[in-house]
């Protein structure tokens, strides 16, 4: 595995040249990614059409921890690296939302105070969501460059800082963000279908990203990253360039999230949404976006399940008690099965186009 | 004067619940690279235990002192035969998430099985008092505080570097493989580690207890970010680096604490952090870290 992996990135470096080569591959790897979103769009569409509002609304948090996911899986997944810190990109594309594009009215009542004149500014969803982007990448850039320097385990303790230090910028500057309190207002103009256009674009980018030349030589540094550094791969770039892809593919998710909700608070952004996404990686399989997108849908449906019991049930007229905590319970266990009995997660290592076109060929032998 | 003594004490005394805790966290790292997140969760069992035995009459303090610290033992012992031994020889993020997961799962177990809300722990209030020397008056927990971790670190000092198993467990963290070749038994040892990791963070539950006279589910977990922080600068595995780590992140954190204005002490947590990455720009490997290429390990 290693070794084929290393070969390939030795030939597509040897052989740069080989450019229709290369434009058949992005083609193949284009055709996969929307493979993979298939699933996706489908369920999307079948809930779009069919289901009530109550489980259009489920769906459209599962939308935004598909995309969360996905984002964790661009860095996790090709660098072998566990990030604890998303969900800091995550709210702050909330926040630069909800900062930028919230009206003047709600802003009087909110956050007066704002400072660098916020309180008198409103902009469109669409600027305001580019502009919330393009700090998110900033911060990325710059947090990237410490972690892309150390080890993995340091990495991991400072995507972890990273969190903390961003949650806690949230609660205390309450000028800006109103701290512990919910900031509302936020213009509701994302739907389902928008949710959809922008899960499918993530899930492509993060497979195009997975299967070119820069995602490939990741992986090889990944694996071994002695031999990756003998071939000339400079790790620490595109840990970095992973590390900003993988953060604004979050902050993306946060702007959807809070173009939906129209509400948030801080504690949204922190290590519940860790626990949950992560549980969701781990269990579909990090190696692969496949895998992403197995583990969202698997555990929102399983997840739901466990809240209708957490929150007491009545069986067979005997009210149950409330049980919190239940649902981490089940998200821990998951984790820990998972790594204890497969760590490669349910769909191992195969994207979904590659295990049907594995099938066909066996079938075809 | 009296109020820099003061300050002086509260940094020694942070520096030194945070040594405790990070050493444990190093011991485990350094023999079998395992990330232990559950570090905090064996605090919460300590802690749990004597809420649960004041609540069936045991008010001795010295029973409950005993019985943290043999229940924070017993704790990361089983932890590591039910949920770290499938996971021994995987890969380091392997383990991390898993003990990721066993966090998770203890502190709801917590939240299901007890509350999610704080509950009051009064037996080891007792230890809490002021002391008068003269003029200064100092708070007796911070004193035992300092005194305690200074004589747990010099008795793991002369049992890692006296007793076979000490030497045996220094060995393996350079070298397993050798270890087991000279006919020590692997289980033996990383039970040990895991031991000596749960005794000290038992007697780091003894003083927060102390301090906070309560217990919630997340109460360790805070406290081991803090831990991990600290190991990282001083270099993930080094035991002195674990040590010299905690104390740093002590003074500055009340450092910061004594220079902030109020107003913005609500940042002290986000300062913390920002400083000791901006540390690791300079210094990746940690203070006291050798430098390893990324992968060295896994050889």
């Amino acid at each position: 595995m290693a070794g084929s992996e290393l070969s390939q990135a030795v030939e597509q470096m040897a052989a740069p040249a080989a450019t229709a080569q290369f434009g058949n591959a992005i083609l193949r790897s284009l055709i996969g990614g929307l493979v993979t979103a298939l699933p996706v769009l489908v369920i999307g569409l079948l809930v779009l059409n069919f289901a009530p509002t109550y489980y259009t609304f489920l769906a459209l948090g599962a939308f935004v921890n598909l995309i969360v996911v996905v984002g964790l899986q661009v860095f996790m997944g090709n660098s072998n690296i566990a990030n604890l810190g998303h969900s800091a990109f995550v709210g702050l594309g909330a926040y630069g939302v909800a900062i930028l594009s919230t009206p003047l009215a709600m802003k009087k009542l909110s956050i007066p105070n704002a400072p660098f004149g916020f309180a008198t500014l409103e902009l469109d969803p669409v600027s305001s969501a580019l502009i919330a982007l393009v700090v998110v990448g900033i911060v990325a850039l710059v947090s990237g460059k410490v972690i892309s320097r150390l080890s993995g385990v340091a990495a991991t303790i400072v995507s972890l800082a990273l969190l903390i230090i961003v949650h806690s910028v949230f609660l205390n500057w309450t000028d800006l963000f109103k701290g512990n309190q919910a900031f509302f207002g936020i213009p509701k103009v994302v739907g389902l279908p928008w949710m959809l256009v922008f899960a499918v674009l993530a899930i492509v980018a993060a497979r195009l990203f997975k299967d070119s030349r820069w995602g490939l030589q990741l992986r090889a540094s990944a694996q071994s990253p002695q031999a990756a550094a003998a071939l000339g791969i400079d790790a620490k770039k595109l840990r970095l360039m992973s590390w900003v892809l993988s953060a604004l593919i979050c902050g993306l998710a946060g702007v959807l999230y809070a173009y939906f909700a129209g509400t948030i608070s801080p504690k949204l952004f922190y290590f519940q949404m860790i626990f949950n996404t992560l549980a969701m990686l781990i269990l579909g399989g990090m190696a692969t976006v496949t895998g992403a997108v197995t583990g969202v849908i698997v555990l929102s449906i399983g997840l739901e399940f466990i809240r209708s019991i957490e929150s007491g049930v009545t069986v067979a007229d005997i009210q149950m008690p409330q049980l919190l905590g239940l649902s981490g319970v089940a998200l821990g266990v998951v984790i820990v099965l998972c790594m204890a009995f497969r760590p490669s997660g349910i769909s191992g290592r195969h994207e979904l186009d590659e295990l049907v076109s594995l099938l066909f060929r066996r079938n075809a032998r | 004067m009296d109020y820099a003594l003061q300050q002086l004490l509260n940094a020694l005394a942070f520096g030194a619940e945070y040594s405790l805790v990070a050493l444990g966290l190093a011991v485990v790292f350094s023999i079998m690279g395992l990330v232990n997140f559950a570090h905090g969760e064996i605090i919460g069992v300590s802690a749990y235990s004597v809420f649960l035995a004041a609540a069936l009459g045991l008010t001795s303090p010295f029973v409950a002192v005993l019985l943290a610290v043999g229940m924070a033992a017993l704790a990361a012992v089983v932890f590591e035969r039910v949920a770290f031994r499938p996971v021994r020889y995987a890969p380091t993020t392997t383990g991390l998430l898993t003990a990721f997961g066993v966090s998770i799962v203890v502190q709801n177990l917590f939240m299901l099985l007890i509350s999610p809300k704080p509950q009051s722990v009064s037996v080891l209030n007792g230890l809490n008092q002021m002391w008068f020397f003269g003029p200064f008056a100092v708070s007796s927990l911070q004193v035992m505080e300092l005194i305690v971790s200074g004589l747990t670190i010099l008795a793991l000092v002369f049992f890692l570097n006296r007793s076979t198993l000490g030497l045996a467990i220094r060995a393996a963290s350079r070298d397993f493989a050798t270890v087991r070749l000279m006919g020590i038994k692997a289980n033996r040892v990383i039970a040990t580690a895991f031991a000596i990791s749960g005794a000290l963070a038992g007697i780091a539950a003894v003083f927060i207890l102390a301090r906070r006279g309560s217990v919630s589910p997340d109460l360790g977990f805070g406290l081991v970010l803090k831990a991990f922080v600290a190991c990282v600068i001083g270099g993930f595995g080094s035991l002195p680096g674990a040590a010299v780590g905690g104390m740093l992140l002590g003074f500055i954190e009340v450092g910061l604490l004594v220079a902030l204005p109020q107003e913005y002490a609500g940042f002290k947590d986000a300062l913390t952090y920002a400083i000791i990455v901006a540390l690791l720009v300079y210094r990746p490997e940690g203070l006291l870290g050798q430098r390893i290429e990324l992968g060295d390990k896994e050889i």
